[in-house]
């Protein structure tokens, strides 16, 4: 019981790393520039592909398509900030809502045509796929490595937001947008690159999720609830609120498809109306 | 030498409402204006107008003879014009040292000056926006502004809401600074006389249009001129 509790603590929290990578660009854009991005998920998406076809067609391993995916799902992010999402920052909720899950739809329709319907395969490095033996334990290699990567990436931008100078321009450009850019600070370059570097994340998520999630045309939509359940709970623009949620929830998932396996998915979405109720602004929300 | 700084004209507002109906003055590099009035004349329209923030509906701003149309409010900044908002603005999540940081520009001015002119600044800079006093946000407001090297500091209203105690040492601070004459300043103040008192010359506006212009030392030689533009009816 005991061993079940660990292993499933353990594949709880791989998830919940999992999500954080994908989830934390949408909470960044959503506190940032008050922008609701359905089509995040799409960029996760692309990051898949990405590596699943630089690894199958070009032969680039495991870490380099990774890195491909990351490039190109920001670069991907910065050109439709430039052209599309611009527009819709000033706009009301509901348009960026019918907007963005019309690219979604436009995403799903694009990747089916060219690649179909069908999971796509990846094969992760040998050294991954295996089990590795910790305190006389088994766990997934797999699971380990990510979240090594997510702790990594979560020192990553804790740094990069608390201790560089761009940093301290997205926190002014949250705070105060006027006054930020009344002493000179270039607020929409700033969101430019905050949008991609969301969008790049995603895109590495996306990678990292084919081994774990999987990767077909509906990623987007099918993992959606999920993403903005994570930056619901967690509160927008939060670092630590938005892990928080996602181990929250990935372990509670987890755990109550193990133990509950007849409730389903009822577990996370119980658990979401009581966190919300308790936080009504997520966990470390600023924004309502 | 040229106006550094020429406004013709100008009807400015927020939305549909004109708040500045015509207003037309000059200033060179170096020069001080204060910037005088009954509220809701229209001081700060015209310094967010200036900062491209308000609504410009006629007339012409120009800085160093180009129109400042041109230039976005972040481009208007980094073409020197430093802003001192009335409201203060200061960054709830950065600190002191954050806030001066964050927008430095290289010139006369770095964190090691804008310490020595607002020392309690120094003793502040490891805490964030919203831990400070009112008199320590607008100290953090003007040595922010500083930061950025403006060739021209707008100062909107430095003194409201501060205790007599810290006027006084903000007041010393300021006039120690627009005496160096390395950068031109505006200062709105309602206390004109305080104004007056630490700039070569003054603008009064009444209903968005000047009435007056001239010295500050004539206007505060003149108590009963003086209170017939900016006292309280």
């Amino acid at each position: 019981m005991l061993g079940n509790f660990i292993g499933v603590l353990f594949d709880g929290i791989a998830y919940g790393a999992l999500l954080f990578v994908i989830a934390i660009g949408l909470s960044i854009t959503l506190g940032l520039m008050n922008l609701i991005n359905l089509a995040h998920g799409a960029f996760a998406m692309l990051g898949g592909y990405v590596t699943v076809l630089a690894m199958s067609r070009l032969g680039v391993p495991f870490y380099g398509a990774l890195l491909a995916a990351f490039v190109i799902a920001g670069g991907m992010g910065g050109v439709l900030e430039r052209v599309l999402y611009r527009r819709l920052y000033r706009r009301p909720p509901l348009d960026q809502v019918l907007f963005t899950i019309g690219l979604v739809f436009m995403a799903m329709a694009t990747t089916t045509y060219f690649f179909g319907p069908s999971q796509q395969p990846v094969r992760v490095p040998e050294y991954l796929a295996g089990q590795v033996r910790v305190l006389g334990r088994d766990f997934g290699a797999y699971r380990l490595f990510l979240i090594a990567v997510v702790a990594a990436i979560v020192v990553g931008l804790t740094l990069l937001i608390e201790k560089t100078r761009i940093g301290a321009q997205v926190r002014a450009a949250v705070d105060n947008r006027v006054a930020a850019e009344g002493l000179g600070i270039d607020v929409d370059r700033v969101f430019t690159l905050t949008f991609m570097l969301g969008s790049a994340l995603a895109g590495l998520g996306g990678g990292l999720a084919i081994d774990v999630l999987g990767l077909d045309p509906v990623f987007p939509l099918k993992y959606m609830v999920y993403f903005l359940l994570v930056v619901a709970v967690g509160g927008a623009g939060s670092i630590g609120g938005t892990l928080t949620a996602a181990l929250m929830l990935g372990i509670f998932d987890i755990a109550g498809k193990y133990y509950v396996p007849s409730m389903g998915s009822f577990i996370i979405y119980f658990l979401l109306i009581v966190l919300l109720v308790l936080f009504p602004r997520g966990l470390a929300g600023r924004r309502g | 030498m040229a106006d550094m700084l020429a406004v013709e004209h100008l009807v400015a507002g927020y939305g549909d409402a004109r708040i500045l109906e015509d207003v037309s003055f000059s200033l060179r590099a170096g020069e001080s204006l204060a910037l005088l009035g009954r509220n809701g004349v229209g001081k700060t329209t015209l310094i967010v107008s200036l900062m491209g923030i308000a609504r410009r509906f006629a007339g012409s701003i120009a800085w160093h003879g180009k129109p400042l149309d041109a230039y976005r409010t972040h481009q208007r900044a980094r073409a020197g014009l430093g802003w001192v908002p009335q409201e203060r603005h200061v960054f709830p999540s950065l600190t002191v040292e954050e806030h001066l940081t964050v927008v430095a520009r290289p010139g006369a001015w770095n964190l090691r000056r804008v310490y020595t002119q607002f020392p309690r600044l120094e003793e502040r800079r490891a805490n964030l926006g919203n831990q400070l006093s009112g008199g320590e946000q607008q100290m953090l407001a003007i040595g922010r502004a500083l930061m950025t090297n403006p060739a021209l500091l707008l100062l909107d209203e430095p003194m409201e809401g501060l205790a007599p105690i810290v006027v006084q040492e903000l007041a010393a601070a300021l006039r120690a600074l627009v005496s160096t004459g390395e950068m031109a300043v505006i200062v709105c103040e309602q206390h004109a006389r305080l104004a007056l008192s630490m700039t070569g010359r003054a603008l009064v506006l009444e209903r968005g249009r000047v009435v007056h212009e001239g010295p500050s030392a004539a206007l505060l030689a003149d108590p009963a001129r003086l209170a017939e533009l900016v006292a309280v009816a």
